[in-house]
């Protein structure tokens, strides 16, 4: 057999590689051969390992051209483990240590110090992180982008030591620090001057803090999420800043009225993407006549939570011609007339976010399927005058339709077969419509091969057969919402095999036993969410299965499951990715079982919810040690009540 | 020869605030008048004449006694010997109840006087027009007679004044330049006399108050308008009547016996207010707060006569001279103890007794060490505590944190300190010093503050290793550097000044 490198070189398969996206993909690629190996190793630019132990092996075969390393998914990382893991020389321009909380600032130091090129870190969620930790990253003098989102103790003197130290930043997010004050954002913006984006959102910052920011000349992304302090005083400061914004996060900042949106809509021309949700709840035309003279700039633009008449929608219709995207979750004013108008309008419309829009009825459904064909996502949760006369027109006209979300419409098996058509559907949310039955499934089952994502939460009417019927056709399934669809038993479960299935919610599903957790097990090897709340028949069994089948399990809920000492030992012990596991009101597990198991989980473990109860019973020594693990521990006192 | 008869008493204490006469009275020693005629006086004869029930010696006393309030300098009419009777030691001539209603008695009388004086002038004014001698004669009379209210006036209301007089002018002397000068130019042109009537149509406080500062600046006015016979008075050394005597009991030497030693219960001294509003119940430390909070409670509170200082009572003017006592048997503040050095007045007894024999209540809220029993000390303490908290990684340290930032801000490569506490926790742990040695073969520059807090002495030599020529390529090492050495006190390297890792940095 001639050697395929000999016609396809190295060259040429990186050029194919380029177009492989999907990590099964690439893993049959390197599996042909050496050279082929050999192509895929110089192609690979990133590694998201999912634990620590291959890694030195991965390391020293990407070494030369790994440009990006994510250890966020690896649990039991520590500071040896980090200094362990980042090989020396390298070439790595970014790494995420997200919600790796047995990290400390040494490991960090090590980090800023073994990559002096670096110019990408993530840090977020690693809620034990301070002053000191931010202090070590900014040694790192080349980086770009900082994530220290929910570090939940820096504080303005963490910030300064970021703001001098890293002053080529260009992307920062400090999402949810709430010891960060003005005077840390005054000194950031007075020392990072390359800054683009910066997410404050949450922060206890006032108005003051967007004068600052306002000088900022480069800034183009601005996120303010839920920002109590500012007000409109603090829009009309960037609105007469230096900086040109092109998006803005304002939702949830409940003091910004239409006054201050309106003076941002005159002062920033050049803002693309609007996000005004949840701000105040009078909105006045003023705001949305002044959106007209942004007109065709604006390609995102959400509404939601306000008050809106359609009038409003038909200005919107009218000016903002290239809009792509629109929210108008929860707008009261919202009906057919609006909608007709938009999409007049606004024909390259691709995402329409209808949620809880409760007067949108088929008319708005037909005009979007008239004006609208490249719609691609489609958000109609708690719309409940829509039929399936309506979705019949989507169908036949959005050919291009991904997403779209029914949950709660009411929809019935004839809606779903007219829904199959959309060959290209990824993700459909029919949960809470009790009219869908097997036959529906069959019919997304044969058509919709390409589903990522299924959700049937409370879909009580569908059996086995249904389950059947999408597990045989939707091979590529990587989310599946089962909960409380409690007619499904064993047999059905025993269906369930799916390579890439991932996230899988089993909660209230009374029927199903420990033989068909095993048997699912053994089908879906990839899982790494698991939900089997309330399912009170599983015990040790389904547990050692799977302890022994889905070795990527990451998160569990085993509350309520008639478990003992013996199988969540097991399960506890194995699982080497284990990181977060609920187990409240497991009745038959003894408090020796809980140490036990606590300790054999030691050091992987980042967060366990536990009975209250047992915070006094449970061994403060052990209790110290997970902490000083990073592990968090959530206690829940709830009484112990059996439903379903 | 009612002049001569006050002059010649020596024992008249002319002021009721004697810290001022003593100060008067050293002054007016210097000044020797050639004795002439005066304005004042002149109308003093008159209404002694009109009056002469009116005791000339209360009357002469008012108003010296206004004129030393309103620093000016007592007019040359008083003779040397008599300023030389005003010693300090000499019990104090307060007014006299009896005094005061028989002037009041007097001005109403003196007002209708004028009032009749002027209807006749209303009356008969078409008489007059052919007759303008006598109509000359009856306004010369007119103004002759508003004169003399005015001045009776003015040193009937004189004793009651001077305090709040003073706070309100002689402390702000942008006012006193704004209340002056058209009244100068009024006296230039019309002449004193003639401008009194007007103004004194006003009872209201603040153009009394304007008058009398009015009536000080022309006694004190070097060159006098011409038409008014007033003589030329030498202005008062200013600098010499804002020294106040404000030191302490001791430093008097006061011999003993020749001051009255009060001495306050323990809780008269602990009451925190001792004077209260009747309508609101609010407390105040001192009468001239009340007196000044009763203006927001209604017009009747703003006469002159309410805003000023209560008389004292008659019995206590027999004490001139009062000091203090502290209730604490055995202090050497207590007047049973034989070195005993009195208190000068009731605010230091109140600060000695608080800060000697009570319990220091007041806990900083900054270091939560220091403990005062006067809040005044609190206070002034916590302006200076907590200095240290906010350091730069210069060595420079800040009370606030937005001054560090701001320094941060102005000046390149400077960051905040981290706390010192953490610091040397961090330090001091195990396993870190594992981490800088396998930190050393991968950067140079990894010679943090971490480290050197965490060596000892034994490790200079190794930690010499630090300060390497590879150290002083990056900045932020030299940063550190710097900042390390300040870190800590004991540290081996703090003789290097701080500014020597910054201006290498710069360069």
């Amino acid at each position: 057999m001639c050697d395929i490198t000999a016609v396809l070189t190295v060259d040429l398969l990186a050029q194919v590689l380029d177009w492989l996206h999907d990590s099964r993909d690439l893993k049959s690629c390197r599996l042909v051969s050496r050279a082929f190996l050999q192509a895929e190793r110089m192609h690979r630019r990133a590694i998201r390992p999912l634990r620590l132990g291959p890694l030195p092996v991965l390391l020293r075969r990407y070494v030369g051209s790994l440009q990006s390393l994510d250890l966020s998914s690896c649990p039991s990382l520590d500071d040896s483990a980090l200094s362990l893991s980042i090989p020396c020389p390298n070439n790595l321009l970014s790494v995420s240590l997200s919600r790796a909380t047995g990290v400390t600032w040494r490991g960090l130091e090590v980090l800023a110090s073994v990559c002096p090129r670096i110019e990408a870190i993530d840090i977020s969620h690693c809620v034990g992180f301070g002053d000191r930790e931010a202090a070590a990253v900014a040694k790192a003098c080349w980086l770009k982008e900082l994530r220290i989102d929910k570090c939940l103790n820096v504080t303005d003197v963490g910030l300064a030591k970021v703001a001098v130290g890293c002053s080529r930043l260009e992307k920062l997010g400090i999402k949810w620090c709430f010891e960060i004050s003005e005077i840390g954002i005054d000194l950031l913006v007075k020392k990072c001057l390359e800054l683009r984006e910066l997410d404050i959102s949450y922060l206890k910052v006032g108005n003051e803090s967007l004068r600052s920011i306002a000088s900022l000349s480069k800034l183009e992304d601005l996120a303010l999420v839920g920002c109590e302090y500012i007000d409109d005083e603090g829009l009309y400061f960037l609105s007469n800043g230096n900086c040109s914004l092109q998006s803005i996060d304002i939702s949830r900042c409940e003091n910004v009225t239409s006054v201050g949106l309106t003076t941002l809509a005159e002062g920033q021309q050049r803002l693309r993407k609007i996000n005004a949700g949840n701000c105040s709840p009078v909105l006045t035309s003023t705001f949305v006549s002044k959106l007209c003279t942004l007109g065709d700039t604006l390609i995102i633009l959400k509404l939601d939570k306000l008050q809106l008449l359609a009038s409003a929608l038909e200005i919107v219709g009218k000016n903002c011609r290239n809009l792509l995207e629109i929210g108008l979750s929860k707008c009261n004013g919202v009906n057919d007339e609006g909608i007709s108008w938009l999409v007049e309008g606004c024909t390259n419309l691709s995402t329409i976010d209808l949620t809880c829009c409760l007067l949108v009825t088929d008319k708005s459904l037909l005009s979007i399927a008239a004006c609208c064909r490249g719609v691609k996502c489609l958000r109609l949760e708690s719309c409940v005058l829509i039929s399936e006369k309506g979705l019949d027109q989507i169908a036949s006209c959005c050919m291009d339709l991904k997403e779209i979300d029914l949950t709660d419409c009411n929809v019935n098996d004839n809606a779903l077969k007219c829904l199959s058509r959309c060959s290209e559907l990824l993700v459909l949310k029919i949960g809470l419509c009790s009219g869908v039955s097997d036959i529906g499934l069959s019919f997304i089952g044969t058509n919709c091969s390409k589903l990522l994502e299924l959700d049937l939460y409370r879909c009580t009417a569908i059996t086995d057969d249904g389950l059947a019927a999408i597990s045989n056709g939707c091979k590529r399934l990587k989310k599946l919402n089962l909960c409380y669809c409690n007619q499904i038993s064993d047999t059905g479960l025993a269906h369930l095999q799916l390579e890439e299935l991932s996230d899988l919610e089993l909660r209230g599903m009374v029927r199903i036993t420990s033989s068909g957790i095993t048997a699912m097990a053994m089908g879906c090897r990839s899982l790494t969410q698991l939900d089997l709340k309330r399912c009170y028949s599983i015990d040790d069994a389904g547990m050692w299965a799977l302890a022994q089948y889905t070795e990527n399990l990451r998160q569990l809920t085993i509350s309520y499951c008639t478990v003992t000492g013996l199988g969540l030992c097991h399960i506890l012990g194995s699982l080497r990715c284990l990181q977060d596991v609920k187990m409240v009101h497991l009745s038959w597990v003894s408090i020796e079982g809980f140490e036990l198991a606590l300790r054999a989980s030691c050091g992987k473990l980042k967060k366990v919810k536990l009975l209250g109860k047992l915070q006094d019973v449970l061994s403060s020594e052990l209790l110290q040690t997970l902490q000083a693990r990073g592990c968090r521990i959530r206690w829940v006192n709830k009484p112990l009540v059996f439903k379903g | 020869m009612c002049m001569k008869q006050i002059i010649g008493e020596p024992g008249i204490d002319l002021s009721s605030d004697s810290k001022m006469d003593l100060k008067l009275t050293r002054n007016s020693e210097s000044f020797h008048k050639p004795n002439s005629s005066n304005h004042n006086l002149n109308s003093f004869n008159q209404a002694s004449q009109y009056f002469p029930n009116l005791s000339p010696t209360n009357f002469l006393s008012r108003a010296e006694n206004l004129q030393q309030n309103l620093k000016t300098k007592s007019t040359n009419s008083f003779e040397p010997n008599l300023n030389s009777g005003m010693a300090t030691q000499n019990p104090p001539l307060d007014w006299d109840p009896h005094a005061m209603l028989s002037n009041l008695s007097f001005l109403e009388q003196k007002i209708h006087e004028v009032q009749s004086l002027v209807q006749s002038i209303i009356d008969q004014q078409a008489e007059f027009s052919s007759r303008p001698s006598e109509l000359a004669t009856r306004q010369q009379l007119a103004t002759a007679d508003l004169t003399c209210i005015i001045i009776q006036l003015i040193s009937t209301a004189g004793s009651l004044l001077p305090s709040i007089k003073n706070t309100l002018l002689s402390n702000n002397p942008a006012l006193r330049q704004l209340v002056n000068p058209d009244f100068n130019n009024n006296l230039k042109c019309e002449g004193l006399i003639r401008n009194f009537p007007e103004t004194a149509r006003n009872s209201e406080y603040e153009d009394l108050l304007r008058n009398l500062d009015n009536e000080a600046d022309w006694m004190k006015e070097p060159n006098p308008p011409p038409q008014s016979d007033i003589v030329d008075a030498n202005p008062i050394d200013e600098h010499d009547l804002k020294e106040s005597d404000d030191g302490d009991a001791e430093r008097e030497h006061l011999p003993p016996g020749s001051y009255i030693v009060l001495q306050l219960e323990k809780e008269e001294i602990l009451a925190p207010h001792t004077h209260f509003c009747v309508i609101c119940g609010k407390g105040f430390k001192r009468d001239a707060n009340l007196r000044m909070h009763m203006r927001g409670h209604g017009d009747e509170y703003k006469t002159p006569a309410a805003l000023a200082k209560p008389s004292k009572e008659p019995g206590s003017d027999a004490h001139p001279v009062t000091r203090y006592s502290c209730p604490f048997v055995g202090c050497k503040r207590n007047k049973e103890h034989k070195k005993f050095q009195p208190l000068k007045t009731i605010l230091c007894v109140k600060n000695h007794y608080k800060r000697s024999h009570c319990d220091k209540s007041y806990t900083c809220s900054r270091c939560h060490a220091k403990k005062f029993s006067v809040i005044a000390d609190l206070k002034t303490h916590e302006k200076h505590c907590g200095r240290d908290k906010w350091q730069c990684s210069c060595g420079t340290t800040f009370s606030r944190k937005d001054k560090l930032f701001g320094h941060v801000a102005l000046f390149q490569g400077h960051t905040p300190a981290l706390p010192m506490d953490e610091v040397k926790a961090s330090g001091s742990g195990q396993g870190n010093d594992d981490m800088t040695e396998d930190l050393g073969g991968y950067n140079g520059n990894f010679a943090s503050e971490e480290c050197l807090t965490s060596m000892d002495v034994k490790g200079i030599d190794e930690s010499r290793a630090y300060f390497s020529p590879m150290n002083f390529d990056g900045f932020g090492a030299l940063d550190e550097f710097g900042r390390g050495g300040f870190d800590l006190e004991d540290n081996p390297f703090a003789f290097i000044p701080s500014g020597f890792g910054q201006r290498s940095g710069d360069s």
